[in-house]
């Protein structure tokens, strides 16, 4: 078997982005095929999405930051 | 104050932010030099800090991005998105390991940042009476 090195906060750190990743793409694209809908909701749309956005990356960040604790 | 729209709104968050990071920054401050000593209030500043920026970055894209067009729009919003993990990273494997760095406090202040920048945005956003018909 192959010898495996490095770090498992790295892979952390991976699953700390996919995630994220994932929810500000559905936010993002629900709120294109919504403005794609009724064009003229743009700006409520947005600041929704910014609120959708803001919330998601809130769990990047945390995730991020959580390797000075947990490693 | 009620924004009426984006500009107002995003002015708004961004002084209730400054505002809140400051309160963050003073007692974490406090409590990081009261639990870790020089080390813990050096961490604090920074974790405040960083947590702010970050936050902040987020609605100043949207806000710049609301002047483009819609294809202008993303492309900022989440190119500012993914621009901002990757500095994240780089900041945090700088930050790791550095002898001024208590992690425990450090990995709070950006927390309660975080959580209270949020409670801060969606406060700001419900009481905004953004137009549900576009002036433009």
């Amino acid at each position: 078997m192959a010898e495996l090195t490095g770090n498992i906060a790295v892979i952390g750190y991976g699953l700390a982005a996919v995630g994220p990743g994932i929810g500000v793409g559905m936010v993002v694209g629900k709120t294109i095929e919504s403005m794609a809908r009724q064009p003229e909701l743009a700006g409520r749309l947005q600041v929704t999405m910014f609120l959708g956005i803001a919330f998601t990356e809130a769990l990047a960040l945390i995730g991020l930051a959580a390797g000075f604790i947990f490693v | 104050m009620r924004a009426n729209n984006l500009e107002q709104l995003f002015k708004q968050v961004a002084k209730y932010s400054l505002l809140l990071v400051a309160v963050i920054a003073v007692v974490g401050g406090l409590v990081g030099f009261l639990v870790a000593g020089g080390n813990g209030l050096i961490s604090a500043l920074i974790g405040a800090l960083v947590a702010f920026l970050f936050s902040i970055l987020t609605i100043a894209s949207v806000f710049v991005g609301s002047k483009l067009s819609i294809t202008g729009f993303y492309a900022v919003v989440l190119g500012g998105w993914l621009i901002k993990i990757v500095l994240f990273g780089i900041v945090l494997v700088l930050l790791r390991g550095q002898p001024f760095i208590d992690g425990g406090v450090l990995f709070a202040t950006v927390v309660v940042t975080i959580l209270g920048t949020l409670a801060v945005d969606s406060f700001a956003a419900l009481r905004a009476r953004i137009p549900v018909v576009d002036e433009n």
